[in-house]
């Protein structure tokens, strides 16, 4: 029997084939993302316009941070700068340390006649939005390309390496996390020097690959950017070990490590901008 | 029984309630809220699928996975397809869904957001890589309960009790 609303005879196609249509765009949508990448125009879409409506909706937490602070304890605060002083000292004496290196550095390397190493400029940026983390760790970050960032730069908190940005926007950009199980990081062992190359292994968790059976690791042991990359400055921490263990049906280690950046709670970070090299350098990178 | 069908679903219902709903998603969510988060766009396109199937369809819900799929940073078309299924399940089960009460409702719900979640997984599975962990079925739950506290609201809204007398 007929509903109201509803008509006697059947003139738009029917449920299934409407569902047929709509997987066949669907399957060649992602067709279309994943092998030809041509559906970036409609990400930049979405981005402009939920930028604006994230940036409005990010306020309430903000507000609720600033009132927190506000109602901090006298002695709290006291205590906080007394500590912070000291901290400054403590980097003051480093920072003379590291300029008269610098400038050491600089001479040596004038003398070599070694090209100077390219600058850096750093841009900072705040969490804009965060998406879940089944497939893909990512996060989104409320500035930029008009703030000089594209994709491939290295972004770190006070702790360590956080990610590379991975898609930038006109005004915000997508950061892949050390832990996405697609990012590889080249690494050192800080303790003995070792290359090797750290993988994400999901849920804020990384593990380092291909070590041989007799490598010198062990639980504690911090990992470090190693550089060869070109993408990441050397020295940047990583990751610290967690667990090794050694399989009979294996050549390699197992080796399990904990980023040091904060993934999840980092609110704040930096995005290390190097200047792009000159064309003769580019033209001898492969 | 059907009265509900009939008196609500003016578009402009329809468009304020799907677009509370993407502005719902786009605060910044984080740790176990981001976990239990009910997907609410998904939650608002079946609501009215199930009320008003001659205005909502596959058209809008495909384009809502494409937003789903942007905001998780993955590929696009994983939500789309999964929403699509989601919605030729609630026509197929339209007739049937609305002679029950909010709880039997949300009952019934409950496979339906399960089958979308498992398409969502399957999908990126095959297109990008296997999960870490089954962290993805939590919002079935989420959404399950966000539909049977939407639904009982309304038919208190409506001036009926939240279970039918038999």
């Amino acid at each position: 029997m007929a509903m109201p609303g509803q008509l006697m005879f059947v003139r738009q196609l029917g449920p299934n084939a409407r569902l047929l249509i709509w997987l066949l765009v669907g399957v060649s949508s992602m067709v279309l993302d994943t092998r030809y990448q041509t559906l970036d125009g409609l990400r930049s879409g979405f981005s402009l316009a939920l930028q604006p409506v994230r940036e409005v909706l990010r306020a309430p937490s903000a507000v609720a941070l600033e009132l927190q602070g506000f109602f901090t304890r006298h002695r709290l605060l006291q205590n906080e700068r007394d500590a912070l002083l000291a901290e400054r000292a403590h980097w003051q004496n480093q920072l003379n340390d590291t300029q008269s290196l610098a400038r050491e550095n600089a001479e040596l390397r004038g003398l070599l006649q070694l090209p100077a190493r390219p600058g850096q400029q750093v841009v900072r940026a705040a969490l804009l939005y965060q998406g879940h983390n089944w497939f893909a760790q990512r996060i989104t970050l409320d500035q930029g390309a008009a703030a000089g960032l594209r994709g491939g730069l290295p972004v770190v908190d006070a702790n360590g390496l956080v990610g590379q940005v991975s898609r930038v926007y006109p005004g915000s950009s997508e950061v892949t996390l050390v832990s996405d199980a697609n990012q590889l990081t080249p690494v050192f062992i800080e303790r003995t020097g070792q290359r090797g190359l750290a993988a994400g292994s999901g849920r804020n968790q990384m593990e380092l690959r291909y070590m041989p059976a007799q490598t010198d690791i062990r639980r504690g042991d911090r990992l470090l950017t190693s550089g060869i990359d070109r993408v990441y400055p050397a020295g940047i921490p990583v990751a610290r070990v967690t667990r090794v263990t050694r399989s009979q049906s294996s050549p390699y280690l197992r080796i399990e490590s904990q980023p040091l950046a904060g993934l999840d709670r980092s609110q704040a970070v930096l995005v290390l901008v190097t200047e792009a090299l000159a064309p003769e350098a580019q033209a001898v990178q492969p | 029984m059907n009265a509900p069908a009939q008196a609500f679903g003016s578009w402009r219902h329809i468009f304020g309630s799907l677009i509370l709903a993407v502005l719902l998603e786009q605060f910044p969510w984080t740790g176990w809220a981001l976990a239990l988060r009910p997907d609410f766009v998904l939650v608002g396109v079946l609501f009215w699928v199930l009320y008003q199937p001659a205005r909502i369809g596959f058209g809008v819900a495909f384009f809502l996975g494409l937003l789903a799929d942007f905001q998780d940073g993955v590929v696009f078309g994983q939500h789309a397809i999964a929403y699509a299924l989601g919605v030729y399940i609630v026509l197929f089960l339209r007739l049937r869904l609305l002679q029950f009460d909010p709880l039997r409702m949300a009952a019934q719900m409950f496979p339906v957001f399960l089958a979308v979640q498992l398409v969502v997984l399957l999908a990126g599975w095959l297109a990008i890589n296997p999960p870490d962990n089954l962290a993805i079925l939590l919002p079935v739950l989420g959404s399950t309960l966000l539909w049977y506290l939407l639904t009982g609201f309304l038919r208190l809204w409506h001036g009926k009790s939240l279970q039918d007398r038999t």
